[in-house]
C-alpha cells in the first residue's frame, strides 16, 4: 500500500501531534479531519488564562492559521461523527456525509460531566472546556457579582482563579476534603489553601451542590448538602470529566473508561488508533489501565499513534508507548506545583516516603518510593530539576544510590551522571530525551 | 547539528560561563551594566558536581545547558504550542510571547536545564545565542572546555 485514506476524529492535542508525525513520515496519503470544534486549532489548557484576560483570543492559538494547509489536511470543523464503521471502514457524519478510511485515529477528547441535579439549560450554568464556554462566561462576567465552582480540581481552582481576578467573589465547593485532591495530599493543600483564601477565594470541602436556585432560567444561587445557601450568577461545574466514546457506541470496538488500546495506540481494530482524553492506556506509576486525560499524554499518545499510522505495510517494528503517567504542573499566585504518579497511596506501609515541609516558605516536597523506584511525587514552591525526578520515574531507575538526595533544593542532573556514569552522559550530549 | 558541549576534564567549575550566559541575555553588553538591571537577568547555563572526593575519578564538573533534544519532552508538553524547532537552525526555542509560565516544560525536562523566570513570567533556556556568531558560554571559558560543534567533532564519551 503507497496511499492511504487516513481519517482523524478530533481538533486537539493527540490529532495534532499525529498529523505532524504522520507528515513527517508521509507527504502522500489523504488525511481528513473532522471535528465538532468551529473554532481553529486551540489550546484548551489556556482556557482559563484567556478567561482571566491573561491572554486574548488570539493568543490560544496552538498552531500557525495555515497549519492543517501546511500539513495538507482537509479539516472538516463543526461536523459531529455520528457513526463509525469497523467493518466497512467507514465514518458518518450527523450531516449524512460519509468517509472511508484506510486507517482511523479516534481522538475526540472527553467532556465534563454535569450532575443530574444541576440543569445545564438555565442562564448561568456552565462548563470551561471550550473556546465557546470561555466566551460564554466571558459575557455574563460583566454585571455579575457572585460565582460559585463546583469541584476543585485544576480546572476549578483555575477557573476560580480568573473568576476571582475579574473582580467577583469565588465560592468553591469541593467533594473531598482539600483542593486539587488528585495532584497533591492535604498538607501541600494547606500551603496552597493559604494563598487561596488570602486571594478571598472561599472553599468548602467534604461538601456538593444539592439544588439550584434558579429565577426566569437564570441561576440565583446554589444549596450546598451541608444546608448553606450561597447566592450566584454564575455556576461553573468542573467535578471530573468523560471520554467521549458516544460514536462508537453501535459498535464493538472495546471501552471501559476510555477506548483500550495497546501500547501501539491501537484499538481491538488493528486500524483503528485512539489518542488523547478518549484513550484508555497502561499508567507506569499505579501499574493499572486508566484515562490520563492530560495534555501531555494525549501529545505523546498522537505522536505514537501517527508514527504506528504512517508505517504504510505490518512489517517494521511499531512505536510503542511507554505509558502514561498522571502529570500536573500549575503556578498558582506565584507557587508553583508539579506532581507525578502516586502522590498519596491508599497503603503507605508498602512505601518509602520521603517529605520536606517548610509552610512558612511555602515549600513543601514530598517523594513516594517503592522497591527503591519513585512512583510519585509533589513539589510545592521548588520545582526546579522537576523533569530530572520525572525521567528517574519513567526510566524506573534505582534511586537507592541518591535516596538522601533526592529531597534536597539542589538535587539535580549531576547526580544522575555520578551514578550512571558514561551511558547517561552520553545520552544527554547526544539530546537524547528519553 | 551544531551544540554546546563541556568536557569534564577542563572544567574548573569557575561559572564564568553563567555570568557570561546572564549578561549575553541581559540586553546590554557590560556586565556591570547587566547587575543593576531588575529583575537581575539569569543564566540559562549551570554548573553542577559530577564527582566529589568521595568519587573513583574524583572532582569533576559539568556545564549543563539545553540539548536541542531529538524528541523535544519540552515542546510536547508545552501547552502553548510555544517552544518549537527552529527549521532553519535546528535550535529548540521558546517564543516568550507564548510563554504563560505554567512550568510544563520544567516538569518534564529530563536535564533540567529549563530555568523558572519567575519575575518575568516566562520559562527561558539555551538559545545557541541565536544573535551572536558564538554563544557567550563558549567565548568565556577561560579553559576552553566548552566547545560549540558538530556531535562528530564532539567529547562524547562512549563505554
Amino acid at each position: 500500500m503507497t496511499f492511504m485514506k487516513i481519517v482523524i476524529i478530533g481538533n486537539s492535542a493527540a490529532s495534532t501531534a499525529a498529523i505532524e508525525t504522520i507528515r513527517a513520515e508521509d507527504k502522500d496519503s489523504s488525511i481528513v479531519q473532522i471535528s465538532e470544534e468551529r473554532h481553529p486549532l486551540y489550546s484548551r489548557c489556556l482556557l482559563s488564562y484567556y478567561l482571566a484576560d491573561k491572554i486574548d483570543k488570539n493568543g490560544l492559538a496552538y498552531r500557525s492559521a495555515d497549519f492543517h494547509k501546511k500539513m495538507d489536511v482537509q479539516l472538516h470543523p463543526g461536523r459531529c461523527v455520528e457513526e463509525v464503521d469497523p467493518a466497512g471502514q467507514k465514518v458518518t457524519c450527523s450531516d449524512g456525509s460519509a468517509h472511508s478510511f484506510d486507517r482511523l485515529l479516534i481522538a475526540t477528547g472527553s467532556s465534563a460531566k454535569i450532575p443530574d441535579n444541576i440543569p445545564e439549560t438555565l442562564r448561568g450554568v456552565f462548563v470551561l472546556r471550550t473556546v465557546a464556554d470561555a466566551e460564554a462566561i466571558k459575557q455574563k462576567l460583566s454585571g455579575a457579582k457572585k460565582a460559585v465552582v463546583l469541584g476543585g480540581g485544576l480546572v476549578g481552582m483555575r477557573a476560580a482563579d480568573a473568576l476571582c481576578r475579574a473582580g467577583l467573589k469565588v465560592f468553591v465547593v469541593i467533594g473531598s476534603n482539600r483542593i486539587l485532591s488528585r495532584m497533591i495530599d492535604y498538607e501541600a493543600a494547606r500551603i496552597v489553601g493559604t494563598r487561596v483564601r488570602d486571594n478571598d477565594i472561599e472553599v468548602m470541602t467534604g461538601s456538593d451542590v444539592s439544588e439550584v436556585l434558579h429565577k426566569d432560567g437564570n441561576v440565583v444561587g446554589v444549596v450546598t448538602d451541608n444546608g448553606l445557601m450561597l447566592d450566584c450568577e454564575i455556576l461553573i461545574v468542573a467535578k471530573s470529566v468523560r471520554a467521549n466514546t458516544g460514536l462508537i457506541r453501535n459498535t464493538d470496538i472495546k471501552t471501559r473508561r476510555g477506548i483500550e488500546t495497546n501500547a501501539s495506540m491501537q484499538t481491538n481494530y488493528e486500524n483503528i488508533y485512539a489518542a488523547g482524553d478518549v484513550a484508555e492506556t497502561f499508567d507506569i506509576t499505579t501499574e493499572e489501565y486508566t484515562v490520563n486525560a492530560l495534555w501531555t499524554c494525549a501529545v505523546q499518545q498522537g505522536r505514537i499513534a501517527g508514527q504506528n499510522i504512517a508505517r504504510r505495510d505490518a512489517a517494521g517494528i511499531p512505536a510503542k508507548y511507554a505509558g502514561s503517567v498522571a502529570m500536573n504542573s500549575l503556578n498558582f499566585w506565584g507557587i508553583p506545583i508539579i506532581s507525578f504518579g502516586v502522590t498519596v497511596p491508599e497503603d503507605e506501609s508498602r512505601y518509602t516516603i520521603l517529605k520536606d515541609s517548610r509552610p512558612e516558605q511555602n515549600v513543601y516536597k514530598k517523594i513516594v518510593i517503592a522497591d527503591n523506584r519513585i512512583k510519585g511525587l509533589i513539589l510545592v514552591g521548588r520545582i526546579a530539576n522537576a523533569g530530572v525526578l520525572f525521567s528517574l520515574v519513567q526510566n524506573k531507575m534505582d534511586v537507592a544510590p541518591f535516596m538522601d538526595q533526592l529531597l534536597g533544593d539542589r538535587f539535580n542532573f549531576g547526580h544522575v551522571v555520578r551514578h550512571g556514569g558514561k551511558p547517561v552522559l552520553e545520552k544527554y550530549y547526544r539530546g537524547l530525551s528519553t | 547539528m551544531k551544540r554546546i558541549y563541556c568536557i569534564v576534564e577542563k572544567c574548573l567549575a569557575c561559572r564564568s560561563c553563567e555570568i557570561a550566559c546572564a549578561v549575553a541575555h541581559s540586553g546590554v553588553e557590560r556586565v556591570e551594566d547587566a547587575v543593576k538591571i531588575r529583575p537581575l537577568p539569569k543564566h540559562r547555563i549551570r554548573v553542577e558536581s559530577i564527582g566529589d572526593r568521595n568519587t573513583p575519578q574524583g572532582i569533576r564538573s559539568i556545564a549543563l545547558q539545553c540539548r536541542h533534544c531529538e524528541d523535544p519532552l519540552c515542546a510536547q508538553a508545552c501547552i502553548t504550542g510555544g517552544i518549537s524547532r527552529d527549521p532553519e537552525t535546528g535550535a529548540i526555542v521558546n517564543n516568550p510571547d507564548k510563554c504563560v509560565a505554567c512550568w510544563s516544560c520544567i516538569m518534564v525536562c529530563p536535564f533540567g536545564v529549563i530555568v523558572r523566570y519567575e519575575d518575568c513570567r516566562r520559562a527561558v533556556k539555551c538559545d545557541h545565542c541565536a544573535d551572536r556568531d558564538e554563544p557567550a558560554c563558549v567565548e568565556a571559558c577561560p579553559t576552553r572546555a566548552i566547545l560549540y560543534c558538530e556531535a562528530e567533532d564532539a567529547p562524547i564519551p562512549v563505554e
